[in-house]
C-alpha cells in the first residue's frame, strides 16, 4: 500500500485554534457537517475534510482552500455536530487567518488578530484627527451653528485623508485578489473552456446571490442572522450611495457652480436614505449582537474578529447617531467630540477592512464568482 | 437485619443475578415493570456470542427460578419507595392489576372474542394484539394480560364470559407489598434511543427506515411476520437495503456514549437478510466499526461478504420518496464524495438509552446519563445495562460480580 507522509505544521495548528478554531480537535469525522451542509458539493464537500485538514497541520491545503469563502457561516453543520467540533467555527477561523495574511503589509494583519492591538488602530486616527483639530481651530469648540466642517472641514481634511484611505485599501485589495486567485488555481480548480468569463459570473454572483442573500435562507438555524445580515448589508448600500451622492454633489457640482452643501436639510431625499441606512444598521445590529450574545457556548463561540467587526459598526452607527442629534440639539462640546469619534470610528472601518471579517465582501464574493466559473455548486443547488 | 435481596429488573441480567444468589442459599426478589420476564433479550431473533434464539439462554434461566423457592418475582411491579440501609431496606412495591390471574391456560379464547386492538408494544409498533393478549409466546409467567389503557372494561366483559377457568378479573386493583432486604441489586436494563428525538434521520415518521429492534421483531419467527423480513409500508421484499450506524449514539445532542453493541447487531441483521434474500444488497454507513474483543472475527466474516458494503460516514440525513423508498445521504470520507442513495429499506442501528434515564427512582445511588455509576457504598449494585452499555453474555457477568457484592453486604453485617 502506498505511503502518505503528513508533515503536520503544528504552529498553523495553533494558529488555527487561536483564531477562533479552538474545538477543532473534538471533531472524529463522522461527515454529518458535509452532509447537512446545502451548499457543500458533491465531490470533495466541506467542511469534514477541513477538519481533518486542520487537525493534521496541512497548512498548504488550507490556504489554498476556496471552500472557506463557500461556505455562508450558517451554524447547522456546528448546531447538528455530535462533538461540539463546531466545524462552522474553524472555517470562520481559516477565514479569519486568510484576513491576517491575504493582504499586506502583514503588521496590520498582526495588530486586527488580537485586542491586546486595539490601542494601536485607535491612536492612528485618533492622532490624525487630533492634529486637524488642533490646525483648524487650536482643539477649542467654535462659536455659533454647529458646522462639523469649522473643525474638520471636507475639501482639505475629511475628503484627503478618505481619498487616500481608499486608495490604499484599493491597492490592497488588488494585490490581496491576486493572491487569492493564485490560491485557487494552486488546488487544482481551473475553469474550463466553455465556462462563463469571470466578469459574467461576478455579475449573476451579485444579482442572483447577494443582491438576494439566496444562500443565506438555506439553513434553518440562520434565520435570524440572515435578517441582521441583510439590514446591516442595505444599511451599508444606503449610506454608500448617501455618501457617493454628498461626494460627487460637492466636488461635481463645484465644476459646473452648483456645488452641493452638507448638512442637508432633514426633508432632503438624501438626508431621509441616509438615516434610513442609519436605522437599518442599528436594527441589523440589534439582531446580530443579540444572536451571538445567545449563541449556546457548546455549539459556537464568537471569534474577536467577530467582536471587532460589529464592535466598529455599533461605533460607527452610535457616533453618527449622536453626532447628528447633538447638533440637532445645538450642544456644540458634546456634538463636536461625537463627531471626532465618529470620524475616528469611520477610519477603523475603512483603513483596516482588507484585514478585517468585513473584507468578506471582497474576498467572498471573487470566490464566489470564481465558484461558479468552475461550476463548484452544493449538491442538489 | 435482613437476609434477602432485592432485584430490580427481570431481564436477563436481573434473572442471572437472582439465581446466582438464590442457588447459594439467599432469598430474593426480582421486581419486573413488564408482565413478563426476560427483558429485551426475549424480544431479539438470535442473540450473542453464539447467535442463539433468546429461547436457549431464557429458558433454561426460567426453569432455574420456578424450581428454586428462594426466588420470588413480581411482574408489573414497579418501586414506589425505599426506606432504611444496607442490611436493613424496607422496599415498597406497587404491582398493577394484571386482570388475569393463574388460572389462565394460555387458551386464546379470550383473545379470540375480545372487540379492541393495539399496537403491540413488544413487536415495537410493527404488529398489533387485542386489549387482552399473550405478552409473547414463551411469556414467563404464561399468563395473559389486559391492557387497561384501551380495555371498555366491564361494559363489554367478553373475555369473561369466554374463558372456561375463571381466569379473567375486571375489577382487579392495584395491590402494594412490603418487602425486608439487606442489599439491592440494579438491572433496569435499558430502552431503544427515541427515533423521534432523530429529526434529521426522519424522526420516526419514515415508514421504511425502521430501528435496529425493530428489524430483529421482523426477523423473529415468532414476530409480526413471521420471521419474514419486508418493508412495513407495503410488505415488499427489500433488495437495497442501507445500515445507518450511530443513530443518536456517540452524540453530545443525542446518546453522548458509544452504545457498545449497535455494529454487532448490524452485521448480525446483515446476515439475517442475507439469508433470506442471496442478491440482496447491503450498505452500512459507519463513523468507525466496533467490534469488542473477539467480536472482531464476526465482522471479518461479514466484510468478506461482497454483497455487504461498508461506507465510511456518518447519514446526516434522510428522506422518502413516493414510492415509500429511503433516500440516504452520506458522505463517502474515503472517496470525498457526497451522495444522495435509495434504498428499499433502511435500519437505523439506535443506541441504548438506560431505562432509568429521565426516571425517578427512590433510589440512593449516583446516576449520570441515566447510568447508576455509584451505591454501592450502600449496598447498591448495577449490573447489565444499567450500569452502561454491554452485550448479553456481559451482562451476565456483570450481575454474577453484583450478586457476589450483593451477598457480601448481607454476609458482613
Amino acid at each position: 500500500m502506498a505511503r502518505l507522509k503528513v508533515d503536520p505544521d503544528v504552529q498553523f495548528i495553533r494558529d488555527l485554534q487561536a483564531a477562533g478554531g479552538e474545538s477543532l480537535k473534538k471533531c472524529y469525522q463522522c461527515a454529518t457537517c458535509s452532509v447537512i451542509c446545502p451548499l457543500s458539493p458533491e465531490e470533495n464537500p466541506f467542511p469534514r475534510k477541513e477538519m481533518i485538514w486542520g487537525q493534521w497541520g496541512l497548512k498548504d491545503k488550507l490556504v489554498n482552500d476556496i471552500d472557506i469563502w463557500l461556505c455562508h457561516n450558517c451554524g447547522e453543520c456546528s448546531d447538528l455536530c455530535p462533538r461540539g467540533a463546531s466545524p462552522g467555527d474553524v472555517l470562520a477561523a481559516l477565514r479569519n487567518m486568510a484576513y491576517r495574511s491575504l493582504a499586506k503589509p502583514a503588521v496590520i494583519g498582526k495588530w486586527l488578530s488580537s485586542a491586546k492591538y486595539l490601542p494601536i488602530l485607535f491612536a492612528i486616527p485618533a492622532l490624525i484627527y487630533l492634529i486637524i483639530w488642533g490646525f483648524t481651530t487650536g482643539l477649542s469648540i467654535p462659536e455659533g451653528e454647529i458646522v462639523f466642517g469649522k473643525v474638520f472641514p471636507g475639501d482639505y481634511t475629511i475628503d484627503p485623508v478618505f481619498g487616500l484611505v481608499a486608495i490604499f485599501v484599493l491597492f490592497t485589495f488588488a494585490s490581496a485578489i491576486g493572491n487569492l486567485f493564485k490560491s485557487f488555481k494552486e488546488s487544482g480548480y481551473t475553469p474550463k473552456e466553455d465556462a462563463p468569463s469571470f466578469w459574467k459570473s461576478l455579475l449573476d454572483v451579485i444579482k442572483e446571490e447577494i443582491v438576494t442573500h439566496s444562500k443565506f435562507q438555506k439553513c434553518s438555524s440562520n434565520a435570524e442572522r440572515y435578517k441582521g445580515h441583510l439590514f446591516l448589508f442595505y444599511g451599508f448600500v444606503a449610506l454608500f450611495i448617501v455618501t457617493s451622492i454628498v461626494a460627487v454633489g460637492h466636488w461635481g457640482g463645484r465644476l459646473i457652480g452648483h456645488e452641493m452643501h452638507t448638512p442637508l436639510a432633514l426633508w432632503n431625499p438624501v438626508k431621509i436614505l441616509a438615516n434610513v441606512g442609519a436605522i437599518l444598521l442599528i436594527a441589523g445590529l440589534v439582531l446580530i449582537t443579540r444572536m451571538r450574545l445567545n449563541a449556546d457556548p457548546s455549539k459556537s463561540v464568537s471569534s474577536y474578529y467577530d467582536w471587532y467587526l460589529l464592535g466598529v459598526i455599533w461605533a460607527v452607527a452610535l457616533t453618527g447617531i449622536l453626532s447628528e442629534i447633538l447638533r440637532l440639539a445645538n450642544v456644540a462640546a458634546l456634538a463636536y467630540t461625537a463627531y471626532y469619534l465618529h470620524l475616528i470610528s469611520v477610519f477603523m472601518l475603512i483603513a483596516y477592512l482588507p484585514w478585517t471579517k468585513l473584507a468578506h465582501l471582497v474576498y467572498r464574493t471573487v470566490a464566489l464568482a470564481y465558484a461558479r466559473q468552475i461550476g463548484r455548486k452544493g449538491l442538489g443547488e | 437485619m435482613s437476609n434477602s435481596i432485592l432485584v430490580l429488573g427481570g431481564g436477563f441480567s436481573g434473572l442471572t443475578a437472582a439465581l446466582e444468589a438464590a442457588e447459594v442459599g439467599y432469598e430474593v426478589f426480582i421486581v419486573e415493570k413488564q408482565p413478563y420476564l426476560g427483558g429485551r433479550v426475549a424480544q431479539l431473533n438470535k442473540y450473542f456470542p453464539k447467535l442463539c434464539p433468546p429461547t436457549c439462554g431464557l429458558e433454561i434461566n426460567f426453569q432455574r427460578v420456578k424450581k428454586n423457592p428462594k426466588v420470588k418475582y413480581f411482574t408489573l411491579a414497579e418501586v414506589s419507595k425505599i426506606s432504611g440501609g444496607p442490611g436493613n431496606y424496607e422496599v415498597t412495591v406497587k404491582i398493577k392489576p394484571r386482570f388475569v390471574n393463574n388460572n389462565c391456560t394460555a387458551c386464546n379464547k379470550c383473545v379470540e372474542v375480545c372487540p379492541v386492538e393495539r399496537d403491540c408494544e413488544f413487536d415495537f409498533g410493527l404488529g398489533k394484539t387485542k386489549a387482552i393478549y399473550k405478552p409473547h409466546t414463551m411469556a414467563m409467567p404464561m399468563q395473559y394480560v389486559i391492557d387497561s389503557e384501551v380495555c371498555t372494561g366491564t361494559s363489554c366483559a367478553k373475555c369473561v364470559s369466554a374463558c372456561e377457568y375463571k381466569a379473567i378479573d375486571l375489577e382487579d386493583k392495584e395491590k402494594e407489598v412490603v418487602l425486608n432486604v439487606g442489599s439491592i441489586v440494579v438491572a433496569t436494563g435499558w430502552k431503544p434511543y427515541d427515533l423521534a428525538n432523530l429529526t434529521n434521520l426522519g424522526a420516526g415518521q419514515i415508514k421504511n427506515a425502521i430501528s435496529n429492534m425493530q428489524m430483529e421483531r421482523l426477523a423473529a419467527p415468532n414476530g409480526p411476520t413471521g420471521g419474514k423480513i419486508v418493508r412495513p409500508s407495503d410488505g415488499k421484499e427489500p433488495q437495497r437495503i442501507a445500515f445507518v450506524q450511530c443513530a443518536g449514539s456517540r452524540d453530545q445532542n443525542h446518546l453522548n456514549y458509544c452504545s457498545y453493541i449497535c455494529c454487532m447487531a448490524s452485521f448480525k441483521q446483515c446476515t439475517y437478510i442475507r439469508e433470506q434474500y442471496p442478491d440482496a444488497e447491503i450498505v452500512i454507513y459507519y463513523i468507525d466499526l466496533r467490534a469488542p474483543g473477539r467480536y472482531e472475527k464476526f465482522l471479518n466474516k461479514v466484510q468478506a461478504d461482497e454483497k455487504v458494503k461498508m461506507v465510511k460516514g456518518k447519514v446526516a440525513k434522510l428522506e422518502e420518496d413516493s414510492e415509500g423508498n429511503v433516500i440516504v445521504t452520506a458522505e463517502d470520507i474515503i472517496a470525498g464524495v457526497k451522495k444522495e442513495e435509495t434504498y428499499d429499506l433502511v435500519v437505523l442501528a439506535t443506541g441504548m438509552q438506560p431505562s432509568l434515564d429521565g426516571v425517578e427512582l427512590p433510589l440512593d445511588a449516583e446516576i449520570k446519563e441515566g447510568f447508576v455509576v455509584g451505591g454501592e457504598d450502600k449496598g447498591i449494585f448495577a449490573a447489565g445495562c444499567a450500569k452502561m452499555p454491554l452485550d448479553v453474555m456481559t451482562s451476565a457477568e456483570t450481575a454474577t460480580g453484583a450478586a457476589l457484592k450483593a451477598i457480601q453486604t448481607l454476609v458482613r453485617r
